[in-house]
């Protein structure tokens, strides 16, 4: 029983990488626009809480600067400075030389009014006459912190919401970026699909009536053209076939079932021998026997027929192609043009072609990679200009 | 006779060995009804700092006018201002530092 897959759009690599990048961006300045409205709402709240205690730090300070006016006038009969429960006091003179401390901390900062220092507010006050040469009385009452945990969990709780809020913004935006994309990839695929459909009836004709020909009754000028016939008849039934399989196949649950790799292999190169006999190119064989796989026999035969037909159609004249089965192993040689390095990282997209001199969609390694991925089938490919490229399979 | 000479002669060894403020200020100030360290709180009230006090009693000593002085309009009109400092300025610095390191309010407050 087959089902149908969900549909999912195989975005390009560099289109995969831009929209990460675009998203990442979004992130970083959804971070940098809370953690500024949190630093805004913080200083404010602070300013907020500190004016509220400067009027009872005004108070305190009046009633201290009283008994130092006091301790002024009898500076003579007592030395005693002024103490209170309630807060702790320094003075400085106009040199913002300190006369004397109660503080906790000696760092003041006697340009400011009303800050917050570790964990104590600090109030100065200049007096208007400066008894016992006291310039700046500084007040410091601790800080009990309350308005700071409130502050902290008004601030958790705001930014949490605002960065989910901006982050459905930022998936609908991503979802609108990518609809003329999808709206492309769509298009091009039901293309192709009516386009398979209308090619299959007279495929499969040609191919039938071939497969009826007897070839060695013939005489040799017909057998060439027939063979010519099923050569051009074989390359358009494996382009339909790779059509087919993109269009519909990818969304097929796979019939999984163990299968002898060695036999579809060599089933697979008897197939495409036409093919490479037309360029002089000549199989190597090293197939190990009774090497199986899990796996559905289409999808392997896919697979093959794609890495052997690269490796013919990219091929030179009396070149080779080395194929190698072990077990957990298969690697396909050729002897042909080879990859550049840097086209090599985008050879797994669809409709990427870097040879334009062989026809081709550019869906073949598409298709593989597709195939590898579903069935954890490590590919490794190698490549030299000139030398040839080769394809590892590892499972 | 001898005791009364010596007394004497005592008297004059101290009045030579002690300082430009013990002989130029305090001589003075003991005869006014107001005790020489009010004048000092008075200036600490209005300049603050050591430099500030120091460098207005030094102007004011060196030129004393109603405008410089720190005492109220009452005790001028009563007293009268006081007259141009004779001493030159090193010897003027020197009672002044002494008048500021006697009267200072560092490291007295408990």
């Amino acid at each position: 029983m087959l089902a149908l897959k969900s549909s999912v759009i195989d975005l390009k690599h560099s289109e995969k990488k831009t929209l990460i990048g675009f998203f990442c961006l979004y992130i970083a300045l959804c971070i940098v626009i809370l953690i500024f409205i949190s630093f805004v709402y913080y200083k404010f709240q602070k300013d907020f809480m500190l004016s509220q205690k400067r009027i009872n730090l005004q108070n305190y300070a009046n009633e201290f600067i009283v008994k130092l006016k006091q301790l002024h006038i009898n500076f003579d009969k007592n030395q005693l400075y002024p103490r209170d429960s309630r807060f702790k006091t320094a003075i400085y003179d106009s040199d913002k030389k300190l006369i004397f401390s109660t503080l906790k901390s000696t760092e003041v900062e006697l340009d400011n009014i009303v800050y917050l220092h570790n964990k104590s507010i600090h109030f100065i006050k200049e007096p208007e006459s400066y008894y016992l040469g006291a310039r700046y009385v500084i007040l410091e009452i601790e800080d009990d912190q309350e308005w700071l945990f409130t502050l902290q969990q008004q601030i958790l709780i705001f930014t949490s919401t605002g960065f989910i809020f901006m982050l459905l913004i930022g998936y609908f935006l991503l979802r609108l970026f990518l609809k003329p994309m999808r709206d492309a990839m769509h298009l091009l695929d039901r293309f192709i699909k009516d386009t398979t459909h209308e090619l299959n009836t007279p495929i499969s004709a040609i191919v039938a009536n071939i497969e009826m020909i007897n070839i060695d009754e013939l005489d040799e000028k017909l057998a060439r053209k027939i063979r010519r016939i099923d050569i051009g008849a074989k390359t358009v039934s494996n382009i339909y076939q790779d059509l087919t399989y993109l269009t519909l196949n990818n969304q097929i649950m796979s019939q999984n079932e163990k299968i002898d790799v060695s036999q579809i292999i060599l089933q697979r190169v008897e197939y495409f021998t036409t093919l490479a006999n037309v360029k002089h190119i000549e199989f190597n064989l090293n197939i190990e026997k009774d090497v199986f796989l899990f796996i559905d026999v289409k999808k392997l035969s896919k697979l093959i027929d794609n890495l052997i037909s690269n490796a013919i159609k990219y091929n030179k004249i009396n070149g080779f192609i080395n194929v190698e089965l072990k077990q957990n192993y298969l690697s396909i040689e050729d002897s042909g043009k080879g990859i550049k390095k840097e086209q090599l990282q985008r050879l797994y997209d669809r409709y990427s072609r870097f040879d334009k001199t062989v026809g081709g969609f550019g869906i073949g390694l598409n298709i593989v990679s597709m195939i590898c991925k579903e069935y954890n089938l490590n590919i490794q490919i190698d490549s030299q200009i000139k030398i040839g490229t080769k394809v590892e399979l590892q499972w | 006779m001898v005791i009364k000479l010596i007394l004497i002669l005592s008297l004059m060894l101290g009045y030579l060995n002690a300082s430009v403020y013990q002989k130029e200020c305090i001589s003075c100030h003991q005869e006014l009804p107001v005790s020489i360290d009010k004048y000092f709180y008075r200036y600490l009230l209005k300049y603050s700092s050591e430099t500030k006090v120091k460098a207005a009693i030094n102007q004011y000593l060196q030129n004393p006018s109603r405008d410089k002085t720190v005492m109220a309009d009452a005790f001028i009109n009563r007293f009268g201002l006081k007259k141009k400092s004779k001493l030159n300025q090193k010897e003027l610095e020197s009672a002044i530092h002494e008048y500021w390191e006697t009267y200072k309010i560092f490291g007295k407050l408990k």
